[in-house]
């Protein structure tokens, strides 16, 4: 059983410009001191396509973590427009929060996130170089997934056998079932974005 | 009998693999499969027994539910006493579930379902050592172990005390090892698995007893569970699916030589589940008719993959009742409620079903005492057995109990109603922290959290504390509860008393001061409830000013909780205005500051077990109320039924009892002994030092203060028999502590040291006197195997055996392997078995005394030494002629020293060498017998 266990995260400023930095509230409850500190990341999926794109936009330690709840805000800065491919910037990508503690992630949470232009006129006629300035992001936070692995608390990062412990293909998120009644309020979800997922 | 589907019991239609009533009745658990994940859901029981909670949308259904299990659920158990739940799965684990006490409700984070989970529950263990899926767990009698069986072809047993402690793992079986069953006896384990075989294993020496296969020969290993089940009265075990001339069958064994010549036949495909009721039952005497003296029986349910159940009576050939397409698929458990009237079944299809049982069907179910009666007439009062008896004071404990959770949902819907103010997203968390909301920290959390850079240039985030755990509570009170417990040091060794312990240490921690008000104080000229308001209100005021003073540190404490902050004790007095002036300092007050020993922390409340028959328990309540300003402490004993409680004016550091006094050591350093009625004996005794440990014995008191001072005093003749003595003479020259401590039922005081030494102050020599070292080389080398008769060879039981503990039988071991020559190895047992006999007599211990005097004589008998045997029985037997100048004592503690003699005597005659020795002193006995 893991000793951490996510609570919630709650996404602050949101929606926001593109250039905003992110910030993610977290809480955590842990069921008994932690001798190491935890690792968080905020990794922002540039491209569908391919995994060369991820961009880690920041990693804290967290700690020291005593048994109990806990909170914290994550902030980290907007991605960097030059390594986003021009064709990913506009539409659904993906942002993951990652939790690792001795080197061995054991929570991934992946918010769906729509990049869309404000402005009528230029979400009818997007121009070819995406405008990052006129870009309203917005995460779905009310459908948050969350992937969590089995890791060996006691020991250092070594690797236990069992095939759950292995790590994840970093693209593991399932795409989001979208029950009729509660569709997420971006608008239509390209089909192609799901490849990625 | 009446049916009932409740279809709200539903995992989204998925495949419900086990079900299981919580002890209390108030709840039940499934486990099955979930979206990607097992699943295990606590629901409401109360919807399922009255269709008035059942549509009130007040009363919720679901509980909780944890999705932790990475793969399918295939079992689900409460333990005994209803703390923990037990779940196993698919993904090889095993996970331990307790309830956390402080959190309110909230939802899984990323889960689809929004429904709110009303309790929450927390895993505290899990268990990873099976390398297949786990198909069934079982707690055993008294939660001493919890055992798991898997595909893995194993059968772990699991320390319950001390997760994740492997007691033992079963080999054995060939195939999958698909059920498992308690013998309620606590002897033995049975398991049945793929490979046609039911297996009985011993708990003693966790051997295979019996191994019957001749009913499964013709098994297939079809069934996805074989859930097999004993009887309430241990006389049977009943097996899931075994075949009888090619029919399915559920076959039954009796435990009286493992006879298979009985089975309950009639179902179409394999038996997937056997469950007995717990209860035994007699039959009904009707109005009218003449009360015929019939045999109790037991009931007994069956489920099979042919979807029916059938329930049968052990005093019918046919089954009582029998409940065709069910379910649309097969069974897989079965469940009843504590009173043996209801039951669930749950199905493979994702559903349940309730049945409802009358005493008229069922028969009148003995009570706990009954059938007690019953176990101790099958297997004589075996230890499990009158730990039973000792668990039917449970039942009393439950209203209580029942009580206490009846307040709670109040609690909890004003923690709804205040929740939902908060944004529908975020779970509904209502802690106020230090006065301020979590809404207002939430608010400023970026600008006021903690952040730092790491030596190699990272950010380093401290994260807010919220709320604290209350984890760490329970350690901490059982070790108290043992430290004063240390009479017991030789009846702790045994685990099921150990359960007991925690039991009641567990109690104790939930019923937190606010909820249980002393309505029993005589004395308080306060309404009750009056003061019960002060105290809730005080510390909001206390908190808001540390609030003020320190804004950062932002930590909510559970209220009652010893305040150990400084800034926490500065605030104290505010609201309550009588300072402590007492706080222990260990240390400051004692005249000799060089020694220390631990002195006990003041608990809010606690509760602790002395004695074993009868038991005894004292409840101690530090700060029950507040009367005139003043805090009062509360001591309850209870023994036998019977009640009494007193109050003292200072917080109770440590309280003890024998079966004639209970003594109670405050913080003002104050010692109070009471009757075992609660009359105060003595006007409190003022202590030099704070307490470090307290002991009573019969009419014995001993206590060792902070300050390494001991004192003995016998409050029956009100005198000291031990005056201050300081430990410094066993204490000096190392670094060794107190590490145990006890006094014997002669009041002879012993303390135990943490390099393996023991000592005990002799009062009549005034002297510390060594009677154990663990390191000691003759411990280890002394061989007297031959010496014990059959019935010496279970050992001695008093004061120097509790003290010795295991090293003699290490010993015994050890002596084995050592290859000293004879004449080394005789020298060395010589000394032993004289320094034990000099022990059991500076310990007053007469039993032991005697024991090692046979033992001893034996010795030197066989090995010929004259001289020391010529003077033992000269020592025994005395002048024969009367002469005033003699100082020859005719008893030692307090057998006549002839009688010794005569006892003595036939061992001299089983070496012919002491012929002469023999007759000379046969001959002086007569004489003197004859005068």
């Amino acid at each position: 059983m893991a000793k951490v266990q996510v609570l919630n995260v709650a996404v602050l400023d949101n929606p926001s410009p593109f250039g905003n930095p992110f910030q993610f509230e977290i809480t955590f409850e842990c069921m008994e001191d932690l001798p190491e500190d935890l690792e968080w990341k905020i990794i922002y999926v540039g491209s569908a396509e391919s995994e060369e794109y991820d961009q880690t936009l920041d990693s804290v330690l967290v700690g020291p973590v005593p048994a109990g709840r806990h909170m914290f805000v994550f902030q980290a800065d907007a991605p960097n427009t030059a390594l986003i491919p021009e064709s990913d910037a506009v539409g659904v990508t993906v942002v993951l929060i990652t939790c690792t503690y001795r080197g061995q992630e054991f929570i991934r949470i992946g918010y769906y996130v729509n990049n869309e232009y404000t402005d009528a006129e230029l979400r009818e006629n997007p121009p070819l170089k995406p405008d990052y300035g006129q870009l309203q992001r917005n995460i779905l936070a009310s459908n948050p997934r969350v992937t969590r692995f089995h890791i060996n608390w006691e020991g250092c990062s070594e690797k236990m056998e069992d095939s759950e412990n292995v790590d994840p293909a970093p693209n593991a998120m399932l795409p989001p079932s979208c029950p009729p009644g509660k569709a997420p309020p971006l608008g239509l979800m390209p089909d192609n974005s799901m490849d990625c997922l | 009998m009446k049916l009932l589907k409740p279809s709200w019991v539903s995992q989204n239609g998925k495949p419900i693999f086990s079900v299981d009533i919580h002890p209390d009745g108030t709840k039940f658990a499934t486990g099955g499969q979930g979206e990607d994940s097992g699943k295990v859901v606590i629901w409401n029981m109360a919807p399922v027994l009255r269709e008035e909670d059942e549509k009130n949308e007040n009363v919720p259904k679901m509980l909780c539910q944890m999705d932790n299990h990475l793969a399918c659920v295939n079992c689900v158990r409460w333990s005994n006493n209803g703390l923990y739940l037990a779940s196993g799965g698919d993904d090889k684990l095993v996970m331990v579930w307790k309830k956390a006490a402080f959190i309110g409700p909230s939802t899984v984070f990323g889960s689809s379902s929004k429904l709110a989970n009303v309790e929450q529950w927390r895993c505290v263990t899990i268990l990873r050592n099976h390398t297949g899926d786990v198909m069934d767990v079982a707690w055993s009698p008294h939660d001493v172990w919890l055992a798991s069986c898997s595909v893995d072809n194993t059968i772990v047993i699991w320390n319950a005390r001390k997760f994740p402690e492997i007691v033992t793992t079963l080999k054995g079986h060939t195939g999958l090892v698909k059920g498992l069953t308690w013998d309620p006896v606590g002897k033995y384990i049975a398991s049945q698995a793929d490979d046609h075989s039911l297996k009985v294993w011993r708990t003693m020496d966790w051997q295979l007893d019996t191994n019957i296969t001749k009913p499964f020969s013709e098994c297939g290993g079809t069934t996805h569970v074989l859930r097999l089940s004993w009887s309430p009265d241990g006389q049977y075990l009943v097996s899931a699916h075994a075949m009888n001339n090619s029919g399915p069958t559920a076959q039954i064994i009796e435990r009286d030589g493992w006879k298979t010549n009985m089975d309950f036949v009639g179902h179409r495909k394999a038996v997937t589940v056997v469950k007995f009721n717990p209860k035994i039952f007699k039959k009904k005497q009707r109005n009218g008719s003449a009360p015929k003296p019939s045999c109790p029986y037991c009931c007994c349910a069956v489920g099979s993959k042919d979807r029916s159940l059938s329930v049968w009576l052990t005093s019918l050939k046919r089954p009582l009742v029998v409940i065709h397409d069910l379910f649309d698929k097969s069974i897989m458990d079965i469940t009843w409620t504590l009173n043996g009237l209801g039951m669930l079944v749950c199905s493979m299809d994702g559903t349940v079903a309730f049945l409802d049982f009358s005493q008229d069907e069922l028969g009148d179910p003995l009570n706990e005492e009954e059938k007690n009666t019953i176990h101790q007439n099958i297997y004589g009062k075996s230890l499990a057995i009158t730990m039973e008896t000792q668990l039917s004071s449970t039942i009393i404990e439950n209203p209580e109990m029942l009580k206490y959770q009846q307040e709670r949902p109040g609690a909890q819907t004003t923690s709804r109603v205040q929740g939902a103010g908060l944004e529908n997203q975020t779970p509904k968390l209502t802690n106020v922290v230090n006065g301020e909301s979590l809404e207002d920290i939430r608010k400023n959390l970026l600008k006021k959290q903690v952040e730092t850079r790491t030596a190699d240039g990272r950010r380093r985030i401290t994260p807010l504390c919220i709320a604290q755990l209350d984890t760490g509570g329970t350690p901490a009170l059982n070790s108290v509860g043992q430290k004063s417990n240390l009479l017991l040091t030789a009846a702790s060794k045994i685990e099921p008393m150990k359960a007991l312990d925690s039991r009641f240490t567990e109690r104790s921690k939930a019923t937190p001061g606010v909820t249980s008000a002393p309505v029993n104080l005589g004395i308080s000229p306060l309404d009750s409830s009056d003061s019960e308001d002060k105290v809730q209100k005080a510390p909001p005021l206390a908190k808001r000013k540390t609030d003020m003073e320190a804004a950062e540190v932002v930590e909510k404490r559970k209220k009652g909780r010893p305040r150990k902050d400084a800034k926490m004790m500065m605030a104290v007095p505010q609201a309550y205005p009588q300072v402590q002036d007492g706080s222990p300092k260990p240390g400051q007050t004692s005249p000799t500051i060089s020694l220390k020993l631990h002195a006990p922390a003041i608990q809010k409340s606690f509760t602790i077990q002395v004695g074993t028959d009868p038991v005894m328990y004292l409840e101690v309540e530090n700060d029950a109320s507040v009367v005139a300003g003043a805090r009062i402490s509360q001591l309850r004993c209870s023994r036998d039924g019977r009640e009494w409680d007193t109050v003292l004016p200072s917080r109770i550091a440590t309280a003890t009892g024998s079966s004639d006094v209970v003594a109670v050591a405050c913080e003002d350093r104050t010692l109070s002994v009471f009757s075992a009625c609660g009359r105060r004996l003595l006007p409190s005794i003022m202590l030099p030092a704070p307490i470090s440990t307290l002991h009573c014995s019969a009419f014995f008191v001993m206590a060792l203060t902070a300050s390494a001072t001991l004192s003995v005093w016998d409050v029956q003749k009100q005198v000291a028999l031990v005056k201050n003595e300081s430990l410094h003479s066993i204490l000096s020259g190392s670094d060794a502590t107190v590490s145990h401590s006890m006094l014997t039922d002669q009041g002879v005081p012993v303390v135990g040291l943490s390099n393996g030494k023991s000592f005990c102050f002799s009062s009549a020599m005034e002297t510390w006197n060594l009677i154990v070292d663990k390191q000691d080389a003759l411990v280890q080398c002394a061989d007297f195997r031959n010496c014990l008769s059959s019935q010496d060879a279970l050992g001695s039981t008093g004061p120097l055996a509790a003290t010795q503990g295991r090293t003699l039988s290490a010993s015994r071991l050890a002596s084995r392997l050592s290859s000293a020559p004879h004449h080394l190895q005789q020298g060395m047992t010589l000394a032993f078995l004289e320094q034990q006999l000099s022990s059991a007599l500076v310990l007053r211990s007469t039993a032991e005394y005697r024991h090692w005097l046979l033992i001893y004589t034996r010795f030197i008998v066989n090995e010929g030494y004259e001289q020391r045997l010529r003077e033992l029985c000269k020592d025994l037997l005395g002048p024969v002629h009367k002469s005033s100048s003699s100082s020859w004592e005719p008893t030692v503690l307090g057998l006549r020293k002839r009688d010794v003699l005569a006892e003595v005597l036939p061992v001299i005659g089983q070496n012919l060498r002491f012929q002469r020795l023999f007759t000379e002193y046969q001959d002086q006995l007569e004489i003197v017998r004859l005068k």
